[in-house]
This record gives structure tokens, sequence and C-alpha cells, in this order.
């Protein structure tokens, strides 16, 4: 493929923002407006008020979590500390017969120290500067580790956001997902997570957030229930503390 | 993409009824996904309470469109985004072309959006040589198949599993048993390379969030995370009136999309794409392209009938609660569209009432879709509406036209009225066997094919009016004071404004 | 105070007893009905139909029958419904005819709402010894929200032996002209419903709307099925009678 084309950009931009005024025009026209008006009163907004109060206790949340994320087809472990992770993902890399896993460059996953435990194993950490390599060896490994960066116990859900050290693609590729849920990271309610996400001032703000509830899964099939489809098929949740 | 014979749903739909494995097929999965909302919507609690929130919110957006469109542009363009409008399909197709040619892309690999059906993107890739394939396992099955889908969510409930292994099969160049995880694992790993390969990734959008500029997909497989992560290009349609304001408003619809769709509490995974990747990124898309589509739905602006329209979140719980939908499947619908929603959707984007044929008299009016719809969209009423529209339009069958007056003329006085049924009682003797009528000659046939018509009695009520109101005397008693003092109170509540 | 009966045009050309039951059960209650003989049709064939014109001359008929009635009762969900839910966008457009059709809507209600809801009725006495399954019409239940009264009202029959309809809530595929324009997929839903029907070994059909009750009853009769098929209004009636036969009345 060709490289990218500034020049082609630019014509494409400018040509937009001619038709951007007759589209938007177009609607305000239509809703009886002159033109794009200020800011509506938005007086609903998010969930229904008495939603706001529904609120689980710590033990709840992560029992209620773990229920979801198991009814989904994930593997849900509980694990007292981040010093007992490190034999729980040997066990499963062994299990699943894994020859390599790459997890997202941050300290907390560096800690773990997978090289001792699995010396078996090729470990390697996403590396936002090689973009190639790094999609290689996603794409050839078995297992990706992520740290979740929230979790909602109410649908079971993990949301993992991307960064130079944190490729999208190391929750996605490998077949296996396993990710690392700090306990004082899980909220409740879904919401609570993305009030977090919004509240990322618009510099910083993560180019791809994903909200992950289980494995992959269709039921494309005569409505037959397969798991693995595209994403990873098996996908472990370990909360810690 | 071949589309079923005849534009009108009475003769497309007299070949579903006859396909038995169709009709079950359809049943079932309409069921299966009925009982799963019903269960999904009980565990979670006060759904009357969150489908009028998730109303609320859709229609505040829409009748703010302008403004919340305007805020995304913004959002969107200010993390790298590049923003286009289409106000036809066609227009949404050509300049997709435009970035594919430029950039001599040779394969497009695509994820689940019907919008992208709508404006045909497929067919225009393959005009000019390249390569789009769909993802989804659904749509790649159809796409292999060459037929349109029959369910919005489901898209090939109508292929068997010995159809999808045939179809496999050939792509597989060996023969592939029917079992659902061995041909799911052969389009995993044939997708895989196609992700890998591909030099643009094609999106649909469930919802644009104002607030971000932020692109959300839902979906269970994981694809549509590929295709917006591994190739270098990312494309993403929109229907322009897919927004919500805030992330707050999204948790509302993640709360009512899911479990609508398929009984789910969550899908498996959820996207919020806000530009291409950044520079330190080391995956994501180097370029993103937002293609804004107009195609039809600014028509439903400003107008009270029809306005509600667009509140449409796409979650197929209509499809699944329409008795009829149920009985002939999605390829009976001409357009992208089926069932309620469809039957609704495809002429009212089409502001040539010639061209809406017979679509939105494929309803009993049950009212079934509009309380299954998470965002209270009164398509029943939409219905009704729509072949108002096309009579006034002049867009009628001359013998129905000919029908209605002929009732206009028989109820507009009751002295008609009388005659008619006068007329009715004696002229029905040739016709009457054993107290009913089961000719099936004349325009009636088509009710005599199933039913058999009881003869009109000898006398109307209206008729024996007298004689029923003077035996009625003979059972009368007194009304108690209680039942009296309750209709006064009723009258006088509608007095003051009450009731 | 002036209570109207509305008998609406399938029940007045084709089903007089159903009035006959009305005047009958409600004459027990001190109710004399009244019966405005300018009404026809409510509409609703030419409305749904898109033929609004032709549906305002039939529903101009209602607008003037009951002009000066305190109450009016239907033996019809469809027919109510068409009155509150639809007038108003029929007559959008005629100030005059608009405030007629809501003062009609304040004041008009289906047969078991009458009874439930304004006398305070809910057992009539019946004696009723059939096994009987019921038919929750469409528009009754979507547009009016009728679910209660009519139960309540059968829950009080006695000697009657309730099967719940399988699938009740699907539609039976009336759909006034829709059953003559799209026959086939109409054909298919009645076949659908007679079914659940003969599933349950009911000896008895019942509703509240005749539209529904002449599609169903029509395909059985056609298949050469004998379920009998009553309006509520009916079965009430004759349980009352058998209760006042065996009582001596």
């Amino acid at each position: 493929m060709a490289k990218s084309d500034p020049e082609f950009l630019a014509r494409l931009d400018r040509e937009s923002r001619e038709a951007e005024k007759r589209f938007i025009g177009n609607i305000a026209n239509r809703l009886g407006r002159p033109a794009a008006g200020p800011a509506p009163v938005h007086p609903y907004r998010g969930a229904p008020d008495f939603w706001a109060s529904y609120e689980l206790g710590t033990e709840e949340k992560i029992g209620r979590f773990m229920d979801n994320w198991r009814a989904a087809g994930g593997y849900p472990e509980r694990i007292a500390s981040m010093s007992g992770v490190p034999e729980v993902i040997a066990r499963i890399a062994k299990e699943r017969q894994a020859r390599s896993t790459i997890r997202q460059n941050l300290p907390e996953l560096a800690n773990l120290q997978l090289e001792s435990v699995l010396p078996e194993l090729s470990h390697h950490a996403w590396n936002g500067r090689d973009p190639e390599g790094s999609l290689n060896i996603c794409e050839q490994a078995d297992v990706g580790i992520v740290l979740a960066d929230h979790a909602a116990a109410y649908t079971g859900t993990i949301v993992v956001a991307s960064s130079a050290d944190k490729g999208r693609s190391v929750s996605l590729l490998p077949n296996v997902l396993i990710a690392v849920i700090p306990a004082e990271r899980m909220y409740t309610r879904l919401g609570e997570a993305m009030s977090r996400v919004a509240s990322i001032p618009a510099e910083r703000f993560p180019a791809g957030v994903h909200f992950i509830s289980g494995p992959s899964r269709s039921s494309d099939i005569e409505n037959d229930l397969t798991i693995g489809v595209h994403g990873p098929g098996a996908a472990y949740a370990l909360i810690v503390g | 993409m071949s589309k079923p014979q005849g534009s009108n749903v009475k003769e497309r739909a007299r070949t579903a009824l006859q396909d038995e494995f169709l009709i079950d097929a359809v049943k079932f999965t309409t069921e299966r996904l009925k009982n799963g909302k019903k269960a999904a919507t009980a565990e979670h609690g006060n759904w009357e309470e969150w489908r009028e929130r998730g109303r609320q919110i859709r229609a505040h957006t829409v009748a703010h469109l302008d403004y919340y469109l305007s805020r995304f542009i913004e959002n969107a363009r200010a993390q790298g985004v590049h923003v286009h409008f289409a106000p036809e399909g066609k227009d949404a197709a050509r300049i997709a072309m435009d970035i594919a040619k430029h950039r001599g892309a040779k394969s497009v690999v695509k994820s689940k959006s019907m919008v992208s059906e709508e404006v045909h993107i497929n067919e225009a890739f393959e005009q000019i040589g390249i390569e789009s394939i769909e993802s989804d396992l659904g749509e790649y099955i159809i796409q292999l198949a060459n037929e349109p889908p029959s369910h919005i969510i489901i898209p090939a409930i109508h292929k068997n599993r010995r159809q999808i292994a045939e179809l496999l099969s050939k792509e597989a160049g060996e023969t592939l048993p029917p079992e659902t995880q061995v041909l799911a694992g052969f389009a995993r790993r044939k997708l895989r390379d196609k992700f890998l390969e591909a030099d643009i990734g094609l999106t649909g959008c469930n919802f644009g969030i104002a607030e971000t500029g932020t692109v959300v997909i839902f979906e269970n497989e994981g694809n549509a995370r590929m295709v917006s992560t591994v190739p270098k290009i990312q494309i993403t349609l929109m229907g322009m009136e897919r927004l919500i304001p805030t992330w707050d408003d999204l948790e509302v619809m993640a709360t009512l999309l899911p479990r609508s769709a398929t009984g789910q509490k969550m899908t498996m995974y959820m996207s919020g794409i806000t530009g291409p990747k950044r520079t330190e990124d080391g995956d994501g898309p180097e370029e993103m392209h937002v293609i804004i589509v107009d195609n039809g739905r600014s028509l439903q602006l400003g107008d009270p009938d029809f306005q509600e329209l667009l509140n449409c979140i796409r979650c197929g719980a209509c499809l699944n609660a329409c008795p009829v939908y149920r009985h002939i499947g999605g390829h009976s619908y001409p357009g992208t569209y089926s069932g309620p929603i469809g039957a609704v959707l495809t002429p009212a984007l089409n502001k040539n009432a010639e061209e809406w044929h017979d679509i939105a008299n494929a309803s009993s009016l049950c009212g079934a879709c509009y309380e299954a719809c998470p965002v209270k969209i009164p398509l029943h009423d939409m219905l009704v509406y729509l072949r108002n529209r096309k009579v006034e339009r002049g867009v009628t069958a001359p013998g129905e036209k000919m029908a209605m007056r002929g009732f206009k003329m028989l109820m507009g006085s009751h002295a008609w009225f009388e005659r008619a049924v006068k007329a009715g009682q004696l002229g029905q003797k040739l016709l009457v066997r054993g107290g009913v009528i089961k000719s099936r000659i004349g325009p009636l046939g088509g009710w005599t094919a199933y039913r058999h018509i009881p003869a009109l009695p000898k006398k109307s009520f209206r008729e024996q009016w007298t004689k029923v109101t003077a035996e009625a005397e003979t059972s009368f008693k007194p009304m108690t004071d209680e039942m009296k003092s309750r209709m006064e109170k009723i009258v006088q509540s509608r007095a003051k404004g009450g009731h | 105070m002036k209570v109207s009966l509305f008998i609406t045009c399938i029940s007045d050309a084709l089903f007089p007893p159903i009035g006959e039951a009305m005047s009958q059960l409600l004459a027990r209650y001190g109710v004399r009905l009244d019966f405005p003989k300018v009404q026809t049709c409510c509409g609703q064939p030419a409305f749904n139909s898109g033929y609004w014109d032709e549906a305002k001359a039939s529903a101009k008929t209602i607008l003037e029958a009951f002009d000066d009635s305190d109450f009016v009762i239907a033996p019809s969900g469809s027919c109510t419904g068409m009155i509150h839910h639809y007038y108003p966008k029929l007559f959008e457009h005629d100030a005059a005819l608009l405030e007629k059709s809501r003062r009609l809507q304040e004041k008009t209600y289906e047969f078991t709402q009458f009874l439930v809801q304004v006398l305070g009725v809910t057992d009539v006495g019946a004696y009723f010894p059939h096994k009987v399954t019921y038919h929750p019409s469409c528009h009754g239940t979507r547009l009016l929200g009728i679910k209660d009264e009519p139960m309540e009202l059968m829950s009080h029959v006695e000697g009657m032996e309730y099967v719940p309809l399988p699938y009740a809530e699907d539609c039976c595929g009336f759909g006034g002209t829709f059953a003559v324009k799209m026959s086939e997929i109409s054909g298919a839903m009645v076949e659908e419903k007679s079914q659940h029907v003969l599933e349950t070994e009911a000896e008895v059909l019942v509703g509240l709307d005749m539209g529904c009750l002449l599609n169903i009853g029509g395909n059985l009769k056609f298949q050469g099925k004998p379920v009998r098929v009553m309006h509520l209004a009916e079965l009430l009636y004759e349980g009352v009678r058998n209760r006042e036969q065996t009582a001596g009345v």
C-alpha cells in the first residue's frame, strides 16, 4: 500500500469542512433552527436516578464479578496478593501448553518475573516503539497478560485502555487472555468505570478503551454457541486482594 | 449480492412461508432471543424506567442533532480523525473508494455494519478490484453464499450447519465436517490472515459519543477489535443519528442494547475508539476516517410522526417480537433492514412513495414491536402513518381506493350502513351453506382460504334493539348507591380535568 | 346518567347476542343502556389502511352519537383503542372535532373495563362449568392496558376450568385489512394461534374482540374443530342465566 499522502488528506479535510456546513445546516434547518445552536439543557443524563445508589460491598463485588465472568465462559480466580500471581499464571500456561507470553509493559507485570517461574517459555513485553515486532510477537504468543485499569462487578467487565506500553493486541491476538485485576479497582456499576474514562483529559485520552466481559463467542451457526472465534477463547480474570 | 425475487413483501413472503427450514430456524432463533431478553430484563429490574431513560436520551440527542453532531465532529477531529459527510449512500461509497484508491489498497476487512450494507460498500469495492471480506462469522457466511442477511443480529440464521459446512469447505479447499467448533475454527484461522494482511479495516458504529468524539462498537467475536487494531487505515461508517451526548449516557445504552438484542448483560467486547493511534502507540490504525451517513435520515427530522424513528439503536428486539417477521423471515423484506424497523425505515428513508411497494402493509399492527423496543419507538403507529402518506400521495391500488370510497359512503351515515347490512343479509343467501360462507371467489378469497365466515343473522343487533331493551328491562334491578356514587365521582373528576 | 352502547359494526351486523348480553348484564346493576343509532363504525378499517378522510366520515358518526353520553361502553378493545389512541391523530387538524374526540376518549370504556373500573364489579355471579381458554387481543392489551379486568371477572366464574393459552400474547393475524391483503401471512399466523387453542383442549375460546374471534373462530371452523368461540360478555351472561335457572329464578 502507498504511504500516507498529507496533501490528499488535506484536500479531503477541506472538502469535509465545506460539506459539514451544508450537512449540519440541513439538520438545523429541519429542526427549525437557523444554524447549530448553543448547548441544549441536558436533563436526562446517564442512568435513572435510583441507579446511583446501587452499591455492593467489596466481597459482594468480587463475588458478583466472578459469577458473571464464569457465566460468560471465562475463568475467574481469587488470589490473596500479587506474590501469588506468578504461580497461577505458570499453572495456566502449562495447562494451555503455552510456549510464549506477551504482557503490557507495566512495572506491576514486570515484577511478576515470569522468566523465573516459567523459564521454558519465551516472555515478551509490549514495545510501543517497535510496532511490527510487537505485533508479530503478539500473533505468535499463546498468552496475553494485562493489568485491568478498572473493573465492574455488575456486568463482569474489565476495562483495558491503550497506550505506548499497553498495546491493544495484547488482550486480543493471543488465544489465552490473563487479566490481573487489583481488587481496589473493582467498581459495582459499569457507569462508575465509564466516569473514570470520561474524566481523562482530551490530550491524554486513550485511542482504544476496551471493555471486556469474557471470552470471544458466537452463536451464528444454527444458534450453537462456540467460544473463541476471533478474540481470545480462554479468558482468565485474576482478582488480587 | 443477489436479492430475493420481487420487490413486494407479499410475493417474497409466499416463498419464505414454503421454506420449512427457514421458518423453523427463524422461529427458533427469535424465540431464543426473545426469551433471553425477557430473562435478562427481569433480572435487571425496573426495565420500564430504563426504557424511558433510553428514550429520553435518544430523543433529546436527535432533537438537538445539529449540536451533538457538531460536538462529535469537533472532538473527533481534535483527536486526529478525518471526518467525511455522505448526504446519500453513494457518497459514502465514493469517499471510501477515494481513500482506498489513493493509498493503492488491495484488501479491506470489515466488521458488522448495517450502514455498510445500506450503501452497498462491498459491491463498490469489488467494482474497483478491491477485496472486501466480512469478518463477523454470520456475515462471512452469507458473503460466501452471496445472500443478504435475514436478521439484524444473527444474519445467517436461514442457513443450516450442512450448508455452512459446504460453503466453508469450498473456501478451505477441503471437506469440513458440519460441526460448529470446527467450522468456527476454520473461520478464525482464515480470517486471522485477512486481518493481518488487510490494508483497510472498515467498521460500523453503534454509538458516537459527542463529548469525546469516540466511536463505540459492541460485539461478541472480537473481529471489530481486530479490524480497528491491525490494519493501517480505519474507515468507520456511522449513521448520522447514532449519537449520545456523554459517557454517562453510554451506561444506559450498554444496559439496554445487549439485553434487548440477545439477553446478555454485556457483549463480550465494547470498544471506545477515539482517533487513530497516538504517536507513541504501537498498534492501532495510523489513519482513521469516519464517514457520517445521511441517506434519508434527515428526512425524519422536524417530522413529528417520524423523528422518533431515529431513536433506534438497532438491537433487533422488534424482529424477535414480531409475529409477522417470525413467519416470513428477513429475506421477505426488500431493502437492508427487516422486521418492524425495516418495514418503517425502508420507506421512511426513501422520499419516493411509489417505490415503497407494500412493505408497510406487512403488519397486523399488533404493537408487539413498540412493547419490545428499548427506546420506545411507536413503530406500530408509524406503519399506519406510512400507509396514510402513500394514500395522500396517490399511491394506492385502484381497487382498494374504490373499496374505501364505498366504505366512506356506507359508514358515513347510519341509513346507508343499515341498507348495506340489509343488502348483505339478502345477498348472502346465494353463498351461505350450513350457516357459513366458504366461497373463495372475489376480494374476500384471501380470508376464506383459511376461514369460514358466519352468515349474517336475519336481523342485526340494531334491528332487534327494541326487543333487546324491553327484555333487559325484565331483569332490571335498581342501582346501588355505591355504584351511583362511583359513577358520579368519575363524571365530576372529568369536569375538573382529572381521570 | 346516560350510559350508551357503542355496539361496533362487527357485533352489530354479525353478533347480536353480544349486545344482548351486555344489556342484560348491565340491567342487573341498574344500568339502562342507551343506543344512539347514528353510530356506524369507529373507522378503523379505513384508518389503518391509510384512508383518513374516509375514516373521518365514519368516525364522525361516533362523535355525534355519543356527544351527550356520560359513559360509552364498547365490546371491543380495538374499537375503544381507536378512540383513545388514534382519534387525536385523526382529528388533529380540526379543533372542534378534536375537542369532541377528547371528551369521548374520557368517557369510553371497553366492556370489562367498565364493569371492573366504573361499577366495581368483579363477580357477576356466573356459573359456567366448562374448560375455557382466553385470547388477549393485541389492541386491548397494548393500547389500553387491559390485563387484569378480564382475568378478575373470569376468576369468579364458578365451575369454570381456566387453561392459559400458550403464546397468548402473539397476534392472531387479524389486523383488519391485513388478513385480506397479506392473506398468506395472516393465514400462517391464525393457523398457529388455532393450534395453541387446540393444545389447551378447551371447550370454549373466549375473548374481548370479535375481530380476533371471527378470525380464530373462522379458522377453527374451517378445520372442522368444535371449539365454541364466545365474547366474554356472552360467557358471563350465559353463566348468570345458568345460575338463575338452577336457583329457580
